[in-house]
């Protein structure tokens, strides 16, 4: 972002671009991360349309959900669904940890969110292998499997972000007054988890 | 989003050299490392795919179909991307390396050579943008000259059925995709900041890689006439199920739009944070100029639409790759969801190709008529309005497609309401006109041929909007005709207005206006005699996308193509102004047409930060004629202006 100068004070090296004009009182990289999020949900929006077309809008759209033989596990997702919305409460921790100057708290609550994240995902892979059917058993599956697939790799997304900040905090980055680097990843976390719970009462519950 | 939180303040060490390393010409980001890294990707891709397939027991391992598709159509490309050295100062920030936020040693282009790297420089970035697209724009051309030359008579002359059909979609999916949608992003690259009084845009680094992603696309669309089985040729709509069995080439179509998608989402992410953070003090949202409204409400439609082609390709995918059945009705699919989930993102996508243009017309029309904008606060309104209204129409594309019955009137009402807000705009640039000074310089030229072009564009949309005369011109020519006077007569007249208006300002020196005349006329003309028969063969039944049509349509197609050959022609005169004027033209004022808005006073081309002192805003944008109105004041720079107020 152009908008800090030549803050550092070697202006004689070269003449450096004048400040920009902060027009708004939100922040550019916090904006620019909400604005991304909103284009994420709609692409949620286009797997949430196509589960929509297969499940309710199509005249051959089966009576039960899932189909007869078939069955959701929904307890295990359930226990998934407990492990996510736990990680954000440690995300929340950190990034409390880091106003506080708690380095200690930082790095614990990093950790501990990627350490849930990924038992999130090794769950989901297990509920995979063992769900009994494949995606090519049929639109209910294409519709279960897009949405819980595109949600797995929102999980990857935003654990590769946590990583990101977990490198840099144990470098000794950030500070109670710079942490947009545990800021953004934080928004993005809380949006995956909002996402999952969406997620879990249309395709799980419903 | 690594993207996005690439400000983090990091450890101030004042005195380190922060730029890049020297490094051999292997290791230097740029084409050298470009392509060992696109090969090393490609390589990495196919071995996760044999790797993968042997892991899952799954027969045969090697399917060299599959695993040079996943190698060439999503790893190469960020091999591509990692070797011209986009993500390098991410790199560096990720591996919590010493950077500076400010840094600018990719900053700016002083020899040629500089437009051939990664740049952060939205001046060159905007150049590289619209030399990028207007390449694209020659191929797409030729394809078209090449399938009228097949239509000139009935019957099959030169290509098979297949190759016919592949140029019809390629030449669609480069003029929308690579021409269209980018050259506007590249015109309001460079123009954007300059209004609003920025430096740059917000992330000049994302904004480095929105540009590099897009030659990806093109290439990536090209390289599908390599495939077996030839080049995706189910249209530029790539209707499933006929996309989902089609030969492989289609995947390069599927994958194209993702990298293209990817481009155009993060370019209007930045625009939008450009625009709401970035203002020069006192450029409120009412003193904006109106291409930058155009911008702003096209980079919501852009950020809000996008994700839903991404998702339709994803499902044609999937369908192909993963055997789901999203849109096979044997297991369960719906195929009238592709035709919802694209159109969706497809018919914003109109708007995202036109709005920009109206933004473009605006300027110029206010400029050259040395007249305010008429009714400036109905003219931004309206396009939100057209934002709002842009999302309820999409299924106007499906009135004989087999949905839901009830749809349809809502659906055509939406439609043509749409005519409201648009039909502000076309009286208001009509009264902007009205008792103006007019000069017809070629930019002038250019808007008013878009504004008589779109009405008849406009008018023949109210047919089509209307599910009576709908059901009839259905997949005919009338459709052809109709998307042509939108999008050439409307969108590209508007890209050629841009093109030459903002000239002068980009290289610095003035296009020949004679050439430039010549090349409106020419192509003012032979357009309308190309496109206008069109409607009439439609109307008379001739369906669209076909490669042999009834004897009775022959002669009128044989003027058509002609006049398409000639077309083709009058754009050599346009490359041939641009390229000696950029060379060898006189050299342009700073402020050539009088204009108000703050890239015109600066000079040209715009200093590499485009700014001494940001400018303080101070009136509306558009106030000619107006006693004592300035729209800014540049601290440093001469206040010549007040001789064209």
């Amino acid at each position: 972002m152009s908008a800090h100068a030549e803050a550092h004070g070697h202006a004689g090296e070269h003449h450096g671009p004048p400040t920009a004009n902060r027009s708004s009182r939100i922040d550019a990289t916090t904006l620019g991360m909400l604005l991304f999020i909103g284009s994420e949900a709609m692409l949620f929006g286009s797997f949430f349309a196509a589960y929509f077309f297969v499940r309710v809008v199509n005249p051959i759209a089966p009576a039960h959900w899932p189909p007869a033989p078939f069955h959701f596990p929904i307890f295990v997702a359930g226990v998934n669904t407990v492990i996510l919305v736990t990680s954000s409460f440690t995300m929340h921790w950190a990034l409390q940890s880091i106003k506080r100057g708690d380095r200690a708290g930082l790095k614990a609550g990093l950790v501990s969110t990627i350490a849930l994240g990924l038992a999130f995902l090794l769950t989901q892979g297990i509920e995979y292998a063992h769900v009994g059917f494949n995606p090519g058993d049929g639109a209910f599956a294409s519709a279960f499997f897009g949405l819980t697939g595109l949600h797995g790799a929102h999980v990857l997304i935003g654990l590769t972000l946590l990583t990101i900040a977990a490198v840099r905090a144990f470098r000794g980055h950030y500070t109670p007054e710079h942490h947009h680097g545990v800021e953004l990843p934080g928004i993005y976390w809380h949006f995956v988890d909002v996402m999952w719970i969406v997620v879990y009462v249309t395709v799980y519950l419903l | 989003m690594t993207t996005a939180a690439q400000h983090e303040h990091d450890t101030p060490q004042a005195f380190e050299p922060f730029g890049p390393r020297a490094r051999g010409f292997l290791l230097r980001a740029g084409w050298i490392r470009a392509t060992w890294c696109t090969a090393l990707f490609f390589l990495v891709g196919m071995f996760i795919v044999v790797g993968s397939r042997a892991i899952f027991d799954m027969h045969p391992v090697y399917n060299w179909t599959i695993i040079t598709l996943t190698g060439a159509l999503t790893m190469a490309p960020l091999g591509f991307l990692t070797g011209i050295g986009a993500f390098d100062y991410w790199f560096y920030w990720i591996s919590g390396r010493p950077t500076r936020e400010e840094d600018h040693s990719g900053h700016g282009a002083k020899a040629w050579p500089d437009y051939f790297r990664i740049n952060t420089d939205h001046k060159v970035i905007g150049v590289q943008y619209t030399v990028t697209t207007f390449f694209f724009f020659v191929i797409g051309g030729l394809m078209a000259m090449l399938f009228r030359a097949e239509l000139a008579q009935p019957g099959l002359q030169f290509f098979s059925s297949q190759t016919f059909n592949g140029l019809v979609s390629m030449h669609a999916v480069l003029m929308i995709f690579l021409f269209i949608i980018p050259a506007f992003a590249g015109l309001a690259n460079f123009v954007v900041p300059l209004m609003l009084g920025a430096p740059d845009m917000a992330f000049p680094r994302l904004n480095a890689l929105s540009f590099w992603l897009l030659p990806i696309a093109g290439v990536m669309f090209m390289s599908s006439f390599l495939a077996p089985g030839g080049p995706f040729a189910a249209g530029w709509t790539g209707y499933a199920p006929l996309s989902v069995d089609s030969p492989v080439g289609s995947m390069f179509f599927n994958m194209g739009v993702q990298w293209a998608g990817a481009s155009s989402i993060l370019t209007a992410l930045n625009f939008l944070v450009t625009i709401i953070t970035m203002r020069a003090p006192g450029m409120t949202f009412w003193r904006m100029p109106l291409l930058v409204w155009a911008n702003f409400t096209t980079s919501l439609l852009v950020v809000i639409a996008t994700p839903f082609i991404a998702g339709s390709q994803f499902f044609v995918m999937f369908d192909r790759v993963l055997h789901t059945s999203f849109f096979v009705p044997a297991h369960g699919g719906y195929v009238l969801g592709y035709q919802h989930i694209f159109w969706f993102y497809s018919h914003p996508a109109v708007y995202i190709m036109m709005l920009p243009g109206f933004g473009i017309v605006s300027e110029v029309v206010s400029t050259m008529s040395r007249k305010p904008i008429f009714g400036y606060r109905l003219m931004a309104l309206s396009f939100i309005g057209i934002l709002i209204l842009g999302f309820s129409v999409w299924a106007h594309h499906m009135f004989v497609a087999g949905m839901a019955d009830w749809l349809r009137v809502p659906m055509m009402i939406s439609t043509l309401l749409i005519a409201v807000p648009t039909g502000i705009k076309v009286f208001s640039w009509l009264a902007t006109l009205w008792e103006g000074k007019i000069r017809l310089t070629t930019p002038m030229l250019w808007a008013l041929g878009f504004i008589s072009m779109f009405v008849i564009g406009g008018l023949s949309g109210i047919f089509l909007g209307s599910v009576p005369i709908d059901i009839h011109a259905s997949d005919t020519y009338f459709i052809v005709a109709h998307i042509h006077y939108v999008l050439f007569g409307g969108s590209v007249f508007t890209i050629f207005a841009g093109v030459y208006y903002w000239f002068p300002k980009v290289t610095g020196r003035m296009y020949n206006e004679r050439l430039g005349q010549l090349h409106f006329w020419l192509t003012f003309v032979s357009f309308n005699v190309t496109f206008f028969p069109m409607h009439y063969i439609g109307l008379r039944g001739m369906p669209r996308r076909v490669f042999d049509y009834s004897n009775q349509f022959g002669s009128l197609n044989m003027i058509i193509s002609v006049a398409s050959f000639v077309l083709g022609v009058s754009t050599v005169i346009f490359f041939y102004n641009m390229i000696t004027s950029w060379t060898r033209g006189p050299i342009a004022s700073s402020n050539p047409w009088g204009a108000h808005t703050l890239e015109w006073q600066v000079s040209s081309p715009p200093p590499i930060f485009n700014f001494d002192e940001i400018p303080v805003v101070v009136g509306g944008p558009y106030e000619y004629g107006v006693p004592g109105a300035r729209h800014a004041i540049l601290h440093s720079a001469p206040a010549a202006e007040e001789v064209h107020a």
